[in-house]
């Protein structure tokens, strides 16, 4: 299945469901390649933390396949390679910051000498000494990216790193993810804020239910634009576009309609409304912001699980 | 090498160890030197009633009696509780996703686990001996009584069986914890099984064959029978809490191959659910 090793995650129609008959993760597929930012996002519940223990080799496939770094996912050749953060940050409260790194490089045999630069990055050196379960939400956050960074790995994989965190502090984890993605390092991060990872990735896939229901670059993503439409009578308006082939979904905000239509097509609209008597005062192409993409992308009736 | 670091550290640092085992010393101790000592000297009827026993029993020639009927029950739960808290809080507090995500593969970490427990297990052998050595000793000083010693040979063998008794407990600790996930039911279950269950079940074995079969494999009838094969008190009867019973049920050898098959069983399962389960969430 994979091409040379330029992909680092690979997975093929990945499927999971729990024995309590939850499908979690319903024949993903996805590939992301050496060097890349990728971003993870979807709604609560959407199957993030099933994929990425999958990845990980905590939880077993009910079918599918998935390779990480070449390898089968669990196994010391490949967890060696590892940095993780899975969901919150989870260590031995009654050892302190360092002596936790401690545990955890005597597992992942790295020399200690790496745990005071991984503390540094993360800024939490100053409390170190101080016991894990002394440390507010942030302060644990932070081991956790301290944790990841052990290993000095060739793949992050980070569940909501900023989870918890205030805002200069996911302002400095961002920059930090955005750092250590640079060159050769591939990492691959979830979130549910579609704005965070705006700033962050490289690629982005939005994961619902289970499936990926959209995958590409930022820009890409961005270009499923809308036309933004003032009009008066705005309900008269909407009858009339909601006949039309062209048009997809409406929204409505207050005074403007968000139509989902091929730019292209934006005179023939434009046409339509005028000859049927609609007094048209604004119509125009508008690119989405990343939330609406997310929101447009994400949203259906159906209850979040 | 790393990982058994890894984990002997945990053991180590972890506060709730040191209490189990500062209980455990102290208990046994003052049940088996202290308050008999001190029911000695002070009641003066009782003295001359049964005296001369129960000094016996407190002397260094009686030690490995004396000490070795704590261990299949009282010592036996207090290694109990180690073993649930060594892998039922990596449970508990999710660090097991932690632990299995670094390199080790989960049998390695498991195992380091277990041989760490095995480690662990030494000191409250070895110091229960000292302490118990040194009480004995004060006690033959201060009554003018002849300083006999049990030989080599008997102390080195009730060594082994004190801290194999131990281990099936632990192995039996860390299983109800893998089976149940955590901490708080394992100490739950395992204490009510070895205080509750196995006790009234061994008083009905006389009325009905079938208890009497269970009884057989239950971990305190096979201790006691360990124990009482080993050194029997000139009294009967013996020190240390819940040394309650110390009648030879089965031989020896019988408790040691039904305790070794069990250990085996606990260790087995449990090593199978570790590797196999999914790591999905903290408890
Ligand atoms: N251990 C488990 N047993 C049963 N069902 C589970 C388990 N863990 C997760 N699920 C279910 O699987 C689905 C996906 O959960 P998952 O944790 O992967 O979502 P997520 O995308 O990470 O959500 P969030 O943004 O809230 O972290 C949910 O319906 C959840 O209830
Ligand atoms: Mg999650």
């Amino acid at each position: 299945m994979a091409n040379g090793n330029d992909i680092v995650i690979e997975t093929r129609a990945l499927t999971k469901r729990y024995r309590a008959g939850i499908l979690a993760v319903d024949g993903l597929s996805m590939n992301v390649k050496r060097g890349e930012v990728y971003g993870f996002v979807g709604p609560n519940g959407a199957g993030k933390t099933t994929t990425l223990r999958m990845l990980l080799g905590l939880v077993h496939p009910t079918s599918g396949q998935c390779r990480v770094l070449g390898e089968k996912p669990g196994t010391p050749e490949a967890l060696g390679r590892i940095g993780t953060i899975v969901e919150t940050p989870a260590f031995y409260p009654y050892l302190s910051g360092r002596d936790n790194l401690k545990v955890l490089a005597r597992l992942a045999s790295t020399p200690y000498s790496r745990i005071d630069a991984a503390l540094d990055e993360v800024d939490l050196l100053g409390r170190a000494g101080d016991k894990f379960k002394s440390y507010s939400l942030g302060m644990k956050q932070r081991l956790g990216m301290a944790a990841a960074l052990l290993k000095d790995p060739d793949l992050l994989i980070l569940d909501e790193p900023t989870n918890g965190l205030d805002p200069a502090g996911m302002a400095e984890m961002r920059g930090l993810i955005r750092e250590l993605g640079r060159g050769e390092r591939t990492v691959f991060l979830s979130s549910h804020l579609m704005g965070e990872l705006e700033q962050i990735c490289d690629r982005i896939g939005v994961i619902k239910n289970g499936r990926i229901i959209a995958e590409g670059p930022l820009e890409e993503l961005r270009h499923g634009s809308r036309l933004k439409v003032r009009a008066a009578p705005l309900e008269r308006a909407r009858e009339l576009l909601d006949e039309m082939e062209v048009v997809g979904k409406i929204e409505q905000d207050t005074d403007t309609l968000l139509v989902e239509a091929d730019p292209a097509s934006t005179a023939a609209i434009n046409r339509k409304l005028v000859e049927a008597g609609v007094e048209v005062s604004e119509l125009f192409v508008a690119k989405l912001s990343l939330e609406n993409v997310f929101l447009s992308l994400t949203e259906e009736d159906e209850p979040r699980g | 090498m790393d990982s058994l670091i890894a984990e002997l550290t945990l053991l180590r640092k972890r506060v709730a160890t040191w209490i189990l085992l500062g209980f455990w010393l102290v208990l046994t101790i003052l049940f088996a030197y202290v308050l008999p000592y001190y029911a000695y000297k002070g009641d003066i009827r009782f003295r001359e009633r049964g005296g001369a026993a129960l000094l016996a029993i407190m002397l260094p020639h009686n030690l490995v009696a004396s000490l070795l009927s704590g261990f299949p029950f009282f010592g036996g739960t207090i290694i109990l509780i180690l073993g649930v808290l060594t892998m039922g809080s990596e449970y508990t507090w999710g660090t097991l996703t932690s632990a299995f995500t670094q390199r080790a593969s989960r049998l390695k970490v498991f195992f380091s686990k277990m041989l760490a427990l095995a480690i662990a297990i030494v000191p409250f052998v070895l110091l229960v001996f000292l302490l118990g050595f040194i009480a004995s000793l004060l006690i033959a000083l201060a009554e003018n009584q002849p300083i006999d010693l049990p030989s080599a040979w008997q102390v080195l063998q009730a060594l082994a069986i004190a801290w194999f008794i131990m281990a099936v407990w632990g192995s039996f600790g860390v299983l109800i914890a893998v089976l149940s996930r955590g901490t708080s039911l394992a100490i739950g279950l395992g204490l009510i099984y070895g205080l509750v269950l196995e006790g009234i079940i061994s008083a009905f074995t006389n009325e009905i064959t079938l208890l009497d079969y269970m009884s057989k494999a239950f971990l305190r009838t096979n201790g006691y029978s360990l124990v009482a094969s080993l050194a029997t008190t000139v009294t009967g009867g013996g020190g240390g809490p819940g040394g309650l019973q110390s009648s030879q049920i089965v031989s020896g050898t019988q408790a040691v191959l039904v305790l070794a098959l069990e250990i085996v069983v606990f260790i087995i399962v449990a090593a199978a659910l570790v590797r196999r389960r999914d790591v999905a969430g903290s408890s």
